[in-house]
């Protein structure tokens, strides 16, 4: 019989089996896409440090995650979607600019003030995106007020960021920290980076900001949180992102926390999980009791719970999700926790229940 | 080590046993109130906890849902520590292994949920990867109407949990359904929950009802393993929902688990009213042990079969009584019935032909006419009449007839209308006419001899019983070497031979295959624990005669447990000991 070792948890071991199951699932997937078009655009609305504004969401496509052709994060089927084989031309990523334009031309009134941009990789990794690249977007939207890029920490340095600042954009850096836990998201996310990167980063990001005049952009960072990866039950979950938030705000820099629900993607590692019934995504409720209890927190904090009331994403009982999600979105722009006691349903019994009982040896306890 | 579980009885796969907190729980029960979880090393490091012998601490883990790839099982398994007080272990089906542990949670099995066979090699996987006196524990799994079924199949120790949660999610649980709450204009069910009025009764009195339900429905499950009836009742609840009868059903395929841990005899009878009481391990063993173990010694007068009896044993009741008259022991008498098949005369005692007790309306199902049939087939098969005469009435011919091109001799019918009528019973006197009726001593000699070939071994009764002589009377029959040595006694009351310390040489030294359990050096008195076993042989089921020897004694008893059982055990009675002989 073996003592107790505090060595149970094996990085490297862990971070093969994820990628070797996540590369052996992916590679499932047959569909290839055109490097001219981008792999999604829309318009919305979001809450920023400069008011809310109307936004456009780009995710370009620039040859996908490298992180995820080693197999990846264990959630994350964005992959699914990049184009085959490697990057992605300068030429292609302008007309996919250029498309994206096309669409706001057609379906908003006046241009957005804020530009987002995801690569589902890293839009500051020069080997997804070239500098000529980076440079002729920032340029592309100059006349905008705010733009938010991708990345992950280790590209994010004060000159990459000034180029967006010195056109006058405010600029903010979404990294997809997904947790402050460095131990749930190595072991549950399967992604490789520590919480004191994004410290780092956040510190480029705020050089950038001191560096740049009255006349140029601010800069900062918005950090992207994942409620309930694989293998955490929903009370683990919730205190998971309860003391993520709270830690993100608290470093300089970071002035949004985006926390997002984990919905079920095709050709993930969830994805196996939920169809064998051994993953549940998130409550609503949950979602719903981060923002309220972290209301008090400097940063903004926000939720966008993708699929909501679907089986695949956040949801609820059925009854009450629709009114949760805009109880969510409400907070997003107001930041008043008082939504949160408009809403009520009988669920939040069963809610509590699962709260108090689900473990990791007995999950999910409800569906 | 297991230090705080054992095993106190067994009924099939099921156990009663014994948590052995501060204050001991008796499961299969419900143990919410009895674990600490240490918690979840996905999360955070965790401390190993300072435990507590009035707590099962459930050590620090990292649970494997269902559909867990077996690379990310592997290279994040947790190395659990030796602790000295009550713990739990957690695994997956996949990676169960034995840990030292006195209690294991599998945490994929609310994936196997609504899974007959899903939940078998779930249960099954666990079952033989940790020590037989191990708890098996599925948390958030039981409901007023699974929980029984789960307790067949093995697992010892459950929660509350799924039954609160489908309480606050309305659903009103019972043994035979999951209600809606808002269905229902009365409860059938008066428990304290269910006391208030209706218009009053809301979601949490729901969950505390489902509660009370499942609490109830456990402590039936411990009288019916209690009285080794679980089965019996299991045939009828699993009926209430398909997947707890696929389930029953998936066990019976899976007839080594169950038939290692099925005694060869029970105090209990045993209910013959569903289709699946013939796919019991009990039933088919019986059927195995008399076409392939039983010798007929009578084989060179005419087989007579005729229909069962509801009295038992069949030679006391009326019918039997009139056949016999007419017969005069010319004829070797062979009982047809459903379910068990065919019983000999020498085997009327033996459990469970005078045990069980079925539904008798003269209309035969397919399967259990293929059964009888098939068992009759492969009994004549080892057998060698000069005549069959069928001494039934008309709804147990068409068994004979399915097989009927496959005898040696022609099939004679004796029954005219009905077997005990004047008519009938003439015919049989008469077809046995001029054929020569053997000796009571014969007869008893035979009986002795087909005990020892169904409980030993084929072959077993001529090993072991070449010359020999009977005391008593039937059915107690006492066997006395020639010098009137006592070797063995005929136990009447589940027709299987008790051994005599002089009996159990006779048996060690024979050919015959001996049941044999190695203990330490001790001299047992009583009864040998599980500790003391060195090793025993795998084919031992509970109730068989063993033979015990050590470097100090030399025993003959009875087994307490199945032999793997014995092996495995840290505690628990291996065996009951009828006589000791220090060496």
């Amino acid at each position: 019989m073996s003592k107790p070792s505090p060595e149970v948890y094996e990085q490297g071991k862990g971070m093969d089996a994820h990628n070797q199951v996540m590369r052996r699932i992916r590679a499932e997937k047959e569909e290839t896409y055109d490097p001219h078009e981008p792999t999604r655009v829309w318009l919305d609305e979001d809450n920023t440090p400069g008011g809310v504004f109307q936004s456009l969401t780009i995710i370009l496509n620039t040859g996908g995650c490298r992180w995820a052709r080693a197999g990846g994060c264990t959630m994350c089927g964005y992959v699914a979607e990049s184009v085959e084989g490697g990057s992605v031309s300068h030429e292609a990523l302008m007309d996919q600019i250029e498309v994206c334009l096309d669409h706001e031309a057609e379906n908003a009134d006046e241009p957005s003030d804020l530009i987002k941009i995801y690569t589902s990789g890293s839009f500051l990794d020069e080997r997804e995106v070239g500098a000529k690249t980076r440079r002729a977007i920032a340029e592309t939207f100059a006349d905008r007020e705010r733009i938010v890029v991708e990345s992950l920490p280790d590209f994010v340095d004060r000159e990459k960021v000034g180029e967006f600042t010195r056109h006058g954009l405010d600029t903010d850096v979404a990294i997809g920290l997904e947790t402050a836990t460095d131990r749930v998201r190595h072991d549950c996310v399967n992604k490789y980076f520590d919480f004191a990167d994004f410290e780092d980063a956040c510190a480029e990001a705020v050089a950038a900001d001191e560096a740049a005049g009255d006349d140029e952009g601010d800069a900062g960072v918005k950090a992207y949180l994942l409620m309930k990866p694989p293998f955490l039950s929903e009370p683990e979950a919730l205190a998971d992102m309860k003391s993520s938030v709270r830690r993100c705000s608290a470093v300089d820099g970071c002035h949004t926390v985006s926390m997002n629900p984990c919905n079920v993607q095709r050709y993930t590692m969830v994805d196996e999980l939920f169809f064998q019934g051994g993953y549940r995504p998130p409550w609503l409720w949950s979602v719903a009791d981060v923002l309220e209890s972290t209301a008090d927190c400097d940063a903004i904090v926000v939720s966008d719970p993708v699929g909501h009331g679907s089986d695949r994403g956040a949801h609820n009982c059925g009854e009450c999700d629709d009114r949760v999600q805009t109880a969510i979105k409400d907070f997003d722009v107001r930041q008043d926790p008082s939504v949160f006691e408009q809403v009520s349903c009988d669920c939040e019994l069963t809610w509590a229940a699962v709260i108090e009982r689900e473990t990791s040896y007995n999950m999910p306890l409800a569906r | 080590m297991t230090d705080y579980f054992e095993v106190l009885e067994r009924d099939g796969a099921a156990r009663l046993a014994e948590l052995r907190l501060t204050e001991p729980v008796t499961t299969p029960a419900l143990v919410d109130d009895h674990v600490d979880d240490a918690g979840s090393l996905w999360r955070a490091e965790r401390e190993l906890p300072d435990g507590d012998e009035s707590r099962l601490t459930v050590l620090p883990h990292r649970g494997l849902p269902a559909g867990t790839a077996d690379e990310v099982a592997d290279s994040f398994a947790v190395d659990y520590p030796t602790v000295d007080y009550p713990s739990a272990a957690v695994v997956s089906a996949d990676t169960a292994a034995d840990h030292g542990a006195d209690a294991y949670v599998v945490s994929d099995a609310s994936g196997s949920l609504g899974h007959g066979a899903g939940m078998r090699d779930l249960v099954l996987a666990v079952r033989e990867a940790i020590p037989d006196d191990t708890g098996l524990y599925l948390s958030g799994v039981a409901t007023p109407r699974n929980v029984a079924t789960l307790a067949y199949a093995g697992v010892d120790l459950f929660d509350t949990s799924r039954a609160y949660v489908r309480g606050t999610e309305g659903r009103y649980l019972t043994t035979d359904d999951a209600y809606f709450l808002e269905d229902l204009d009365e409860f059938p069910c008066a428990c304290p929950a269910c006391a208030k009025p209706r218009e009053e009764f809301g979601r949490e009195d729901c969950a505390a009802h489902n509660v009370n339900a499942l609490e109830a429905e456990l402590r039936r499950v411990r009288r019916r393993i209690r009285d080794g009836r679980l089965r019996d009742y299991i045939e009828g609840q699993a009926r209430q929902d398909q997947w707890l009868t696929a389930l029953m059903r998936e066990l019976d395929q899976q007839y080594g688990y169950l038939e290692e841990r099925t005694p060869v005899y029970r105090g209990a009878d045993l209910d013959a009213a569903t289709e699946d009481t013939i796919r019991r391990a009990e039933i088919q063993r019986f059927a195995e042990r008399v076409t392939t173990r039983y010798r007929s010694r009578f084989d060179d007068h005419p087989l007579v079969l005729v229909p069962c009896s509801a009295a038992k044993p069949y030679s006391e009741s009326q019918s039997h009584r009139q056949y016999m008259d007419a017969i005069q022991f010319r004829g070797h008498i062979v009982s047809m019935t459903s379910p068990i098949g065919v019983v000999p005369q020498e085997l009327e005692t033996t459990y469970p032909a005078q045990h069980y007790d079925s539904v008798v309306t003269g209309r035969w199902n397919a399967d259990e006419v293929e059964f009888v049939s098939e068992v009759l087939r492969r009994y004549l098969e080892r057998s060698d009449y000069p005549r069959i005469v069928a001494h039934v009435p008309d709804d147990y011919r068409p068994i004979i007839e399915r097989i009927e091109d496959d005898l040696d001799a022609p099939v004679e019918y004796t029954v005219a209308d009905h077997p005990t009528t004047s008519e009938s019973l003439g015919n049989l006197r008469d077809a046995l006419a001029g054929e020569s009726a053997y000796s009571k001593r014969e007869r008893e000699h035979n009986t002795v001899r087909a005990l020892a070939d169904v409980q030993l071994g084929d072959g077993a009764g001529d090993e072991l019983f070449e010359s020999f002589r009977t005391t008593s009377r039937y059915p107690k029959l006492q066997v006395r070497d020639d010098d009137g040595e006592q070797l063995a006694t005929q136990v009447p009351s589940y027709g299987t031979l008790a051994f005599t310390l002089e009996g159990a040489r006779r048996w060690d030294e024979s050919d015959a295959p001996t049941k044999r359990v190695e203990i330490d050096g001790f001299v047992p008195h009583g009864s040998v624990l599980a500790p003391g076993v060195v090793d025993a042989d795998e084919d031992i089921r509970v109730g068989d005669e063993v033979v015990v020897e050590g470097p100090a004694a030399y025993a003959i008893g009875r087994a307490q447990m199945h032999g793997a059982a014995m092996v495995e055990s840290t505690r628990g009675e291996a065996a009951s000991v009828r006589h000791v002989e220090e060496m």
